[in-house]
């Protein structure tokens, strides 16, 4: 895999980012702040035709067959809206866990949907603060699970879950069909995201995989998510950089651009650098998906994009001085979701001790 | 042209046998005049093995190949610290100048087999104590003399003047025009009459850099480098020359494999320093960046092998990186307590964190100070406006001082 885009990537690029800049309605983002449970309808038809759902969802099962690369370039096109639909990347992460497990009848009955845009799948990994705790204390017994995982973007919405559970000492990852019983919504400052937590009492699921294949499966898909929401921070930084840039072009204070200030220029110039390093890792953790130093260059991915959508977003805010804290300039919503996607996945001090876990385990050399 | 690969192989093959010779270990000790003895040597070894010129033309005794075939060389030259120190500047700028601009090519071409040979030193004479980041604040004067010309002044922060044998140098020819339009580039003879290098130490004790004062110094109109008063462009096209030089995501100074063996042997609080949060967040921090770098790097690699120009994001290297050996250098030495208060002078900055740290501020000025890179990113690549200049367009000799 090689860190350079095709043409044909290029225009994923490109094409995405042009339909979705074209339906970019600010006052709906607006309005979804204020409410749990409403999503951008329009925007997620919107990637079920342009075949984004199908777009990882091998080709057997109505997809596209795609890889992290075309997906993360989606992402990257879409982070840069703060889009109102949350589903891609949890999407993607439950197509994978699908297929590292070998359960065919469960492959049948969802991707297929999933690839249509008529059903959307969440992995369900976390509990509390940890993204991927070693012992998780959902339980998994005769077939059933019972416990809650914390809460998960999209999954408000969500129809199937795979989830990081104990069977007695043993880790599973088990396929679990939601219902409203089990779906507990999360009134949050970034309502779009649809944060829900799920809570367990005996609901019925498959086991996909176990032991130490379900241990390595949790951690790739989780570092393949984390690869995702990176390109989607990435995004929004880099429109959070040039949001600040041209506002520092127009807005004149003692007879001049507010740009030509080192203060001002020299801010934006620390977030293109910050921005530039967040891609630079995206691209080369998207390069080794399948490569022992996966989960390692997804942490890099995961860290430099979450500190440059924190830094734009943040930084963005201050250039625009007082306009930059109105409701309706909207500045706010990538405020917003540079901290719930950092929040969501586990955090940096997270991300930090595995990388460095990865440097001690020789995952790198 | 031989392919990259195959040209990697070889170069390493070569190296891995000149490293007893002039690897680090041989040089521990020497002086600088034997250090550059030594340097010398290899250049020569390396311009007979045909590894000299790697990307510059034949007729003038290169190889004729590309620059990449160049970067990769240099990529596997660096990790064995050998003595080039003293060369890279002369090859990297003047000597493509002059192949570029001089006239006789007889001339030339013996010019640049002496430098590639490391026979013959070339410096670069630019800033003075007037100008540094703003070059075309310079004031070191040229006058017509006879059919010749004839400079004052002084120059400043001239690496390797001292050892140098000729300089590529810009001067005022002309006060009375704006600052940029009154720059007239020559080449000179560092051992002209009148010609004076005078080496000082710099905070480590290192003697790279000097003063060099012209005192009428007499200069043939040959000597001159493009057109009288084009200088500043001849000096920018200097600076944006392809210099195909190996960027080092390390900053030149230690990895962080280096680091992380460090936080193993040390103790926070009776603990290994590699178990303490506050050194995995800073491990992680500093790998993360600098993978960034070397992402960035080998992509633009790739588009140069692909015969399409990279992105400007190549620009954030020497920002990144030696702010990230500055900072990674001064928590190396407080882990270390008391015990990072010895200092050896021989040590290399590649692997020993006090001569990293104390000669990491060097790259935070040279070659473009942060400050000026920050503006370069906000002006080039973002389009935000220049600074406030109250001296554009003025005579230079009406700006007020």
């Amino acid at each position: 895999m090689t860190i350079l885009y095709d043409e044909a990537q290029q225009a994923i690029a490109t094409e995405s980012r042009r339909v979705i800049d074209a339906q970019y309605d600010l006052q709906k983002l607006l309005d979804l702040v204020d409410v749990t449970g409403q999503y951008d309808a329009r925007l997620w038809q919107t990637a079920v035709e342009q075949g984004w759902t199908a777009l990882s969802v091998p080709e057997q099962y109505g997809g596209l067959g795609l890889g992290l690369v075309e997906m993360g370039l989606i992402a990257q096109s879409l982070g840069a809206v703060t889009p109102g639909a949350p589903f891609l990347s949890g999407n993607d992460a439950f197509v994978q866990l699908l297929m590292a497990g070998g359960d065919e009848a469960a492959r049948e009955t969802w991707l297929p949907r999933i690839a249509a845009g008529e059903a959307i799948g969440v992995i369900a990994l976390g509990e509390g603060a940890s993204p991927l705790p070693p012992v998780p204390a959902v339980a998994f017994a005769d077939g059933k699970l019972s416990g809650t995982k914390s809460a998960l973007a999209g999954a408000i919405n969500a129809d199937a879950a795979v989830v990081w559970a104990n069977s007695n000492g043993v880790p599973v990852l088990a396929l679990v069909e939601l219902d409203d019983t089990m779906r507990r919504p999360v009134d949050s400052f970034d309502n779009a995201r649809l944060y829900a937590s799920l809570t367990f009492d005996g609901a019925p699921a498959t086991a996909l995989l176990e032991g130490d294949a379900a241990r390595e499966a949790a951690r790739t898909a989780l570092a393949r998510l984390a690869v995702v929401t990176a390109h989607e921070q990435t995004g929004g930084a880099e429109q959070a950089m040039k949001i600040a840039r041209d506002y520092a072009l127009e807005r004149k204070a003692f007879g001049q651009p507010i740009g030509a200030f080192q203060s001002i220029k020299h801010r934006i110039a620390e977030i293109y650098g910050l921005v530039e390093l967040a891609r630079a890792n995206c691209i080369d953790a998207a390069a080794s998906e399948g490569k022992a130093d996966f989960v390692l260059k997804a942490c890099a991915a995961r860290l430099t994009a979450s500190e440059a959508y924190d830094t734009a977003a943040r930084d963005a805010v201050q250039i625009h001085g007082g306009i930059g804290v109105t409701w309706q300039l909207g500045l706010h919503l990538h405020m917003r979701r540079a901290r719930s996607l950092s929040a969501e996945l586990g955090s940096p001090l997270f991300w930090e001790d595995l990388l460095v876990s990865e440097l001690e385990t020789g995952a790198g050399a | 042209m031989i392919d990259l690969d195959t040209f990697r192989s070889d170069a390493r093959a070569w190296l891995a046998t000149m490293v007893p010779e002039f690897g680090r270990e041989a040089r521990r000790g020497l002086s600088d005049e034997q250090d550059l003895a030594l340097g010398r040597r290899y250049m020569a070894a390396k311009y007979e093995a045909g590894f000299g010129g790697i990307h510059m033309a034949e007729e003038f005794g290169g190889r004729g190949l590309s620059g990449l075939h160049k970067i990769a060389f240099d990529q596997e030259e660096m990790e064995l610290g050998f003595p080039t120190v003293y060369f890279g500047i002369s090859l990297g700028m003047p000597i493509p100048i002059i192949m570029k601009f001089c006239k006789d090519k007889a001339w030339v071409r013996e010019r640049v087999i002496a430098a590639l040979k490391g026979e013959e030193i070339w410096c670069q004479l630019f800033s003075e104590p007037a100008g540094g980041s703003d070059l075309a604040g310079l004031r070191m004067k040229a006058e017509q003399d006879g059919n010749g010309w004839k400079l004052n002044g002084q120059k400043l922060w001239t690496s390797h003047a001292h050892i140098a044998d000729y300089g590529i140098i810009v001067a005022r020819s002309d006060p009375t025009v704006p600052k940029h339009k009154g720059l007239t580039y020559f080449w000179v003879d560092m051992h002209a009459q009148g010609v004076e290098a005078k080496p000082f130490e710099l905070l480590d004790r290192e003697v790279v850099c000097n003063e060099v004062f012209f005192d009428d110094v007499k200069l043939t109109d040959g000597q001159r480098i493009g057109p009288v008063g084009g200088g500043f462009g001849v000096a920018m096209a200097t600076l944006m020359i392809e210099r195909y030089v190996a960027s080092d995501a390390d900053g030149f100074g230690p990895t962080i494999p280096f680091f992380v063996d460090f936080a193993r042997e040390v103790q926070v609080n009776g603990k290994p320093a590699i178990e303490d949060g506050r050194i995995r967040s800073a491990i992680a921090r500093n790998f993360a960046l600098r993978n960034g770098l070397k992402s960035i790097r080998d992509r633009a690699f790739l588009m140069m092998e692909a015969g399409t120009e990279p992105g400007p994001e190549g620009s954030l290297s020497k920002l990144v990186s030696v702010r990230s050996r500055q900072k990674l250098s001064e928590l190396a030495i407080d882990l270390m307590g008391a015990d990072g208060l010895a200092y050896e002078r021989d040590a290399f900055s590649k692997e020993d964190w006090v001569a990293s740290w104390l000669s990491v501020p060097t790259g935070r000025i040279a070659g473009g100070a942060d400050e000026m890179l920050l503006n370069t990113i906000a002006e080039r690549i973002l389009g935000l406006p220049q600074d406030h200049r109250p001296d554009k367009g003025v005579a230079f000799n009406q700006i007020p001082a």
